[in-house]
């Protein structure tokens, strides 16, 4: 019975992990399916939004406002806006200038740009840890009073439901919008799409604001979550939610979202039965095996070569 | 049109170079190599204040044998690629004394350069013995070894009759060789050891672990690393109820645990040097430091601050500014200094350092402990 709690709780660490590093990795998925690039700009744009999301609400309560519900929607409104608009100057400063160029060219000016940001913030907000806020406390349990109990913390149910909410409404938008519709006629043939009077432009911006209105949902979920950010933090989460999007098939946003939970829940059972040393062995080691056996993911459509 | 300007240039750049150079007969530049940015800069400050203060206070007392001491910063990150880097440009620009680096995964790699440049290194902070094992004559440092910490803090949790105990770790050299030495000091006293494992330094979950804390049901926790990850894992593990005390080197002994840890961080055990600052002999010297606004409280202030005075000390009794006349005059001396009377061995440790037990407060404040 114990050791069914103990899996349990592996269990629930690890979803709440991956529905994050799913709603991260959304960002790299829908930018490769559209123009074939990886944003590694994309990680920073996540803790951005983190940073904004804290400023938004250390200035709320520097206001005196302690109503819970409003501090979060105006922290994620700000955060998503920030780093919508980031997200947005990334395309228009480091993309488009180089867009139909060699494929490594926008590759450097994404890492670039992923410097650049880091060391802004660096700038801007120091290098400190920043404490965040716990504004969602408490949770449930269950298992005997003297003996392990699974708590799942309110947090976490709400980290679960929001990722759930988010990929909901993205998923009706790809396939009910107008511009959801352009999106994937875009994917599907970029040239064809603009023959036929579709926008691509400001289609590829559309998904550069998408994706970075989520990474900034996770920057906030993620900062009060765990408690403490820095300018840092962006760059290995970039790098768990590329590999969650590769694992899930680059480009499918069902997949996104498999991979970040599969991966989350392999993080947390690595660390839970064998040994967190080998916490991002295996992540990583997940992701040279997908490459090498199955290189389009696990829900990836095969490569048709366009003549 | 452009061959005039390189010549202008290059003719700017020749007589700077000239008065660089003139002016770096008359002085003796002392390095200062530590993090001031990246996640443990606090540190940094702390050793880039209390050295600065006495080349402040030497210069203004007349210098050294005659002639100014000039500090020359670099920033590190805390990262061993970059201590590299700034070991070459120390040696670039003709530096033969640097107080650094902090971190010990830091300090190894660049004492390598050191010793190869003939350069004198003393670290303030590096707690690794390995850095003074490998029979290096240019390396000193103004703090004890984790060879020393470790037990104390084992022995207190020895004193605790803890039934079982688990010993976290980040993987880095500081880290784990503290966490080494707490387990094979607690499994010598006979308390059973649960758990031993290593975390990612930087990494932000800890669920994981935290579960596996409370499955193993440990009185105790020792954490062998750094305060942004223990504050973490201190947070995480209030908010899942594991009900152990935590434990920590005096690398988790810094204010900014409580921004992260908050409420999370009242009872944390810290072994620490003793508080220097609260000596009656060093309450001239701490005033120096509040008048300039900066805080003496830091366990790597003084330290940092005896680092250069040890070096200065050396040259006088050297009477040499060659680095290893220094170094034998510093082996063979005995130094007052603010951390106390300062003895080396052969190897470039001190001869005796104390760590004291302490108790953390939610409010940034510490206690001894019994």
């Amino acid at each position: 019975m114990q050791d069914l709690l103990y899996f349990i709780q592996q269990l629930i660490n690890g979803l709440t992990i991956g529905s994050t590093y799913a709603l991260i990795a959304i960002g790299y998925t829908m930018v490769y399916g559209i123009i074939g690039m990886i944003n590694f700009a994309h990680g920073e744009i996540y803790m951005i939004g983190a940073y904004t999301a804290l400023i938004a609400i250390t200035g709320l309560a520097a206001l005196g406002i302690a109503w819970l519900p409003l501090i979060l929607i105006v922290a994620l409104v700000c955060a998503m806006i920030v780093s919508s608009s980031m997200g947005w100057a990334v395309e228009r400063v480091a993309y488009r200038p180089v867009r139909g160029k060699h494929r490594l060219i926008p590759l450097i000016s994404a890492i670039g740009m992923s410097i650049f940001l880091q060391n802004y913030v660096h700038l801007a907000q120091g290098s400190r840890n920043i404490g965040f806020p716990a504004l969602i406390e408490g949770g449930f349990r269950f298992g005997a009073e003297d003996s392990f109990q699974t708590s799942i913390s309110y947090m976490q149910v709400t980290i679960f439901v929001t990722t759930l909410v988010c990929m909901t409404i993205l998923s009706l938008f790809i396939s009910r919008s107008r511009i959801g519709r352009a999106c994937r006629a875009v994917s599907q043939d970029l040239g064809m799409a603009n023959l036929l009077g579709i926008d691509t432009n400001r289609i590829i911006s559309a998904t550069f604001v998408i994706g970075a209105a989520l990474a900034a949902v996770a920057g906030l979920l993620l900062g009060m979550y765990y408690g403490s950010i820095d300018p840092l933090f962006g760059f290995i989460a970039g790098l768990k939610a590329f590999t969650a999007a590769v694992l899930g098939g680059i480009g499918s946003i069902p997949g996104a979202m498999l991979g970040g939970l599969i991966l989350g829940v392999a993080e947390s059972m690595t660390s839970g039965y064998l040994s967190g040393e080998y916490k991002d062995v295996v992540s990583f080691g997940l992701l040279i095996l997908i490459l090498l056996f199955k290189p389009t993911g696990l829900l990836g459509k095969p490569e048709v070569e366009k003549i | 049109m452009r061959t005039p300007v390189k010549k202008l240039v290059s003719a700017v750049a020749t007589s700077i170079a000239v008065m660089g150079a003139g002016q770096a007969a008359a002085e003796i530049k002392i390095g200062i190599a530590g993090p001031m940015t990246g996640p443990v800069a606090q540190y940094g400050d702390m050793q880039f204040s209390g050295a600065s203060m006495a080349i402040e206070q030497i210069n203004a007392n007349g210098g050294v044998m005659g002639e100014k001491l000039v500090g020359v910063e670099q920033d590190d990150v805390c990262d061993p690629k970059q201590a590299v880097t700034v070991a070459n440009n120390m040696v670039n620009e003709g530096v033969r004394f640097v107080v650094g680096h902090l971190c010990s995964s830091s300090t190894q790699p660049a004492s390598d350069i050191y010793e190869d440049e003939g350069i004198l290194m003393v670290t303030p902070a590096s707690t690794s013995p390995d850095i003074t094992e490998r029979g290096y004559e240019l390396v000193f440092r103004t703090i004890g070894l984790d060879s020393m910490q470790g037990p104390v803090a084992a022995n207190y949790l020895i004193s605790q009759k803890p039934e079982r105990v688990a010993v976290v770790h980040d993987k880095q050299q500081y880290g784990e060789g503290i966490a080494t030495a707490v387990r094979d000091t607690l499994e010598e006293g006979g308390v059973e050891v649960a758990m031993f494992e290593g975390i990612t330094a930087g990494a932000k979950d800890f669920s994981s672990l935290v579960t596996k804390l409370r499955q193993a049901d440990v009185d105790y926790v020792y954490y062998g690393g750094y305060h942004p990850e223990l504050g973490l894992i201190l947070r995480q593990a209030q908010q899942a109820d594991l009900d152990a005390t935590f434990m920590g080197p005096e690398g988790v002994g810094n204010k900014d645990i409580n921004t992260i840890a908050g409420d999370a961080a009242e009872g944390l055990l810290v072994t620490l040097p003793p508080s220097f600052d609260e000596k009656d002999e060093n309450q001239e010297l701490v005033q120096a430091f509040e008048e300039k606004g900066e805080d003496p409280s830091g366990p790597f202030v003084l330290t940092s601050y005896t680092a250069v005075q040890l070096i200065a000390d050396g040259i006088e009794a050297a009477e040499s500014t060659d680095p290893f006349d220094v170094a034998e005059a510093l082996r063979a001396g005995t130094f007052q200094t603010p951390i106390g009377t300062v003895e080396y061995d052969g190897k470039g440790d001190m001869e005796s350092f104390e760590f004291v037990v302490y108790e953390w407060h939610s409010d940034g404040s510490k206690t001894p402990v019994n």
